[in-house]
């Protein structure tokens, strides 16, 4: 499904260069669930913005679903993108301006779909997250587990193969964690491919396969 | 999508009032200025009220003869309309009418200043006067040199007051006229005058030998479609007027022009050449709105830069989701057209009151320009020109942000 070779990755800040990951290695499967693993500022982040094609490698090669990416347009990778990745951030990034029901619309809004269709697939995907009475509420009328499974129904509701999630539970509770956790494996099970990077170890030994990452270089 | 992208503008506006009232407040004047500018060009140009068959008519007001060392310029003598411009094939009608000239009008103990046009029957029949009392001189007023007087409704409530103006006498520069008729205040530019009298009640018939005089001929076709025949024959008239003209000129040019042609050649002193240089005219006030709509759109650019930051969030996450550059591009200038176009509808109320004031303060006599359909239209297109304008260039910057730095919030 995502296959990453020889990747390296290098900012240029100021004067200094900085290696963020070096030599990278990565093959992830279909319906795979695999957690990221390491300590802060080692790379984990990068990692996962390089397999959601959020960001290009200095070196090396990376194929989704059998095809390289190369030199992309940025049409292509939007369109790319959309179909095939869902995000789900630690702070959430939803949009405060719109309702819950439209940016889990969002997705949606850059494919060709109707608003009914787009309206339909958001209620659905808000009822899979246990959130169908706040369609109409705004984030910040929402509790932080409440926000992270709004991300998790605007992640989900493209259908996408691969569910991209950077420290999901970072910014919850723990009973708000588990619930957010739960969603994920769920999805795992009916078959989408979860990436999630996490400091969390009892939450990665969930998942299944633990990818570790130190000093930008993947170590088990 | 576009229900997104109102709400989420609306959102913005609201949550940065400063920033929307500043913002509003450029569009707002930079609207107005623009927009009573072109009320009053449109008003002047186009065939409206007066001159609403403007469309099928010339007029020709200078004629300019040259020789090697010489060159003379001036308004049209009557005898070139009545023997020359009135034997043209191509045209309907021809009227001949003298420019508006100061006289004093004595009126039981006071005087007053008018201003006074002596004109032909048929400049009645070119010119759509809207009569509110008597009638307005016919063939036989002209033909006989009938001492009859047209005066518009200020100046019947100046000379009169609220006493019925018809029947009455007026002496004007010493002559006495009988007021024939009362029609409506007009501003047009072969319309503007306070009282019309006609051309044979001049004191001498020496103008109906003058080449050159005080006259502005009007050469009215059966359709728009005459126009350019019309412009040909008279080039053939004018080799006709040289060749008779006692004064032995080398080159004598006389132009036949719609009313932009007309004004530009004048503004410009386009004598000698065909050409009107109407379209550089134009092409030069386009550029002055452009320039005028220039420093309010780059205080806009500048504001709307300023979002970057706020929104960078924003922007990451669509780019995560798929939105491409250039529907970022598209999101951020139809936010900014959203704001131009609510400006512009508070730019069009605004305009229509200054309209209102310009025509009770007086400054340019009987002037009534309104918001017509077409300044409504003008006003709708300089928003959009002004939204994408003041947009583009920030909404570019915007969707050019890492997505990365942007998720972040260090772009």
């Amino acid at each position: 499904m995502i296959r990453l070779e020889n990747i390296s990755k290098t900012y240029q800040t100021d004067k200094v260069e900085t290696l963020a990951l070096r030599d990278i290695n990565l093959h992830v499967k279909k319906g795979e669930f695999v957690s990221i693993m390491g300590p802060s500022g080692c790379g984990k982040s990068t990692l996962l913005n390089l397999i959601g094609l959020l960001d290009r490698p200095g070196q090396g090669k990376i194929a989704v679903d059998g095809k390289e990416m190369k030199v992309w347009r940025d049409k292509e990778l939007a369109s790319f993108r959309n179909r095939t990745f869902g995000f789900i951030f630690q702070s959430f990034h939803l949009i405060n301006d719109l309702r819950v029901i439209d940016n889990v619309e969002l997705p949606l809004l850059y494919r060709s779909s109707s608003a009914k269709e787009r309206r339909r697939l958001a209620e659905e995907a808000l009822a899979k997250v246990g959130l169908s009475a706040r369609i109409d509420h705004y984030p910040n009328q929402l509790s932080g587990g409440q926000q992270q499974r709004v991300a998790i129904a605007r992640a989900m509701v493209g259908r996408p193969g691969v569910l991209l999630a950077d420290e999901p539970t970072g910014n919850l509770d723990s009973r708000m964690g588990s619930e957010v956790m739960d969603i994920m494996l769920k999805l795992n099970h009916e078959g989408t491919t979860v990436v999630m990077v996490t400091h969390d170890e009892q939450q990665a030994r969930q998942g299944g396969r633990i990818v570790r990452v130190f000093d930008g270089q993947l170590v088990a | 999508m576009l229900k997104n992208y109102f709400q989420i503008a609306c959102k913005v506006y609201m949550r940065r009032k400063l920033f929307t009232a500043i913002n509003l407040l450029c569009i707002v004047l930079t609207m107005v200025v623009l927009l009573v500018v072109t009320a009053i060009l449109q008003t002047t140009f186009y065939p409206t009220g007066v001159e609403g068959k403007s469309e099928r008519f010339l007029q020709t007001g200078t004629i300019t003869q040259s020789s090697k060392n010489n060159t003379m310029r001036s308004p049209l003598g009557y005898k070139v309309i009545d023997q020359y411009l009135r034997k043209m094939k191509t045209v309907e009608k021809v009227a001949g009418v003298t420019g508006p000239e100061s006289v004093s009008v004595y009126q039981k103990d006071s005087v007053n200043e008018i201003m006074m046009r002596r004109a032909d029957a048929e400049y009645w029949q070119i010119l759509d006067f809207k009569v509110l009392s008597g009638r307005v001189p016919v063939e036989d007023d002209v033909r006989l040199g009938r001492f009859v007087a047209v005066i518009n409704e200020s100046t019947a409530k100046k000379l009169f007051g609220h006493e019925a103006a018809l029947g009455k006498k007026v002496n004007a520069g010493s002559q006495h006229f009988e007021i024939i008729g009362v029609v409506e205040d007009v501003m047009h530019l072969n319309a503007y005058a306070d009282m019309w009298v006609p051309v044979t009640t001049f004191p001498s018939s020496q103008y109906r030998d003058q080449y050159t005089g005080d006259f502005t001929a009007m050469l009215m076709g059966k359709s728009a479609a005459d126009l350019p025949l019309i412009k040909d024959e008279l080039l053939q008239v004018v080799k006709q007027i040289n060749a008779d003209e006692p004064s032995h000129w080398e080159h004598t040019y006389l132009w036949a022009d719609g009313k932009l042609d007309f004004f530009a050649r004048n503004i410009l002193s386009n004598d000698e050449v065909a050409g009107s240089g109407a379209a550089q005219l134009l092409a030069g006030v386009v550029l002055f709105m452009l320039l005028f709509m220039l420093l309010p759109a780059l205080n806009l650019v500048n504001l709307n830069s300023g979002r970057i930051m706020e929104r960078a969030a924003e922007i990451g996450v669509r780019k995560a989701f798929g939105a491409s550059s250039r529907e970022l591009v598209k999101q951020f200038v139809m936010e900014n057209i959203l704001l131009c176009l609510f400006g512009g509808v508070l730019g069009l109320i605004f305009t229509k009151l200054a309209l209102i004031w310009l025509s009770n303060a007086n400054l340019v006599p009987y002037m009534k320009v309104d918001l017509s359909f077409m300044v409504f239209v003008y006003g709708f297109a300089i928003a959009v020109v002004f939204g994408v304008f003041s947009g583009v260039i920030p909404a570019w910057k915007m969707s050019r942000l890492d997505p990365v730095l942007a998720l972040k919030g260090t772009a």
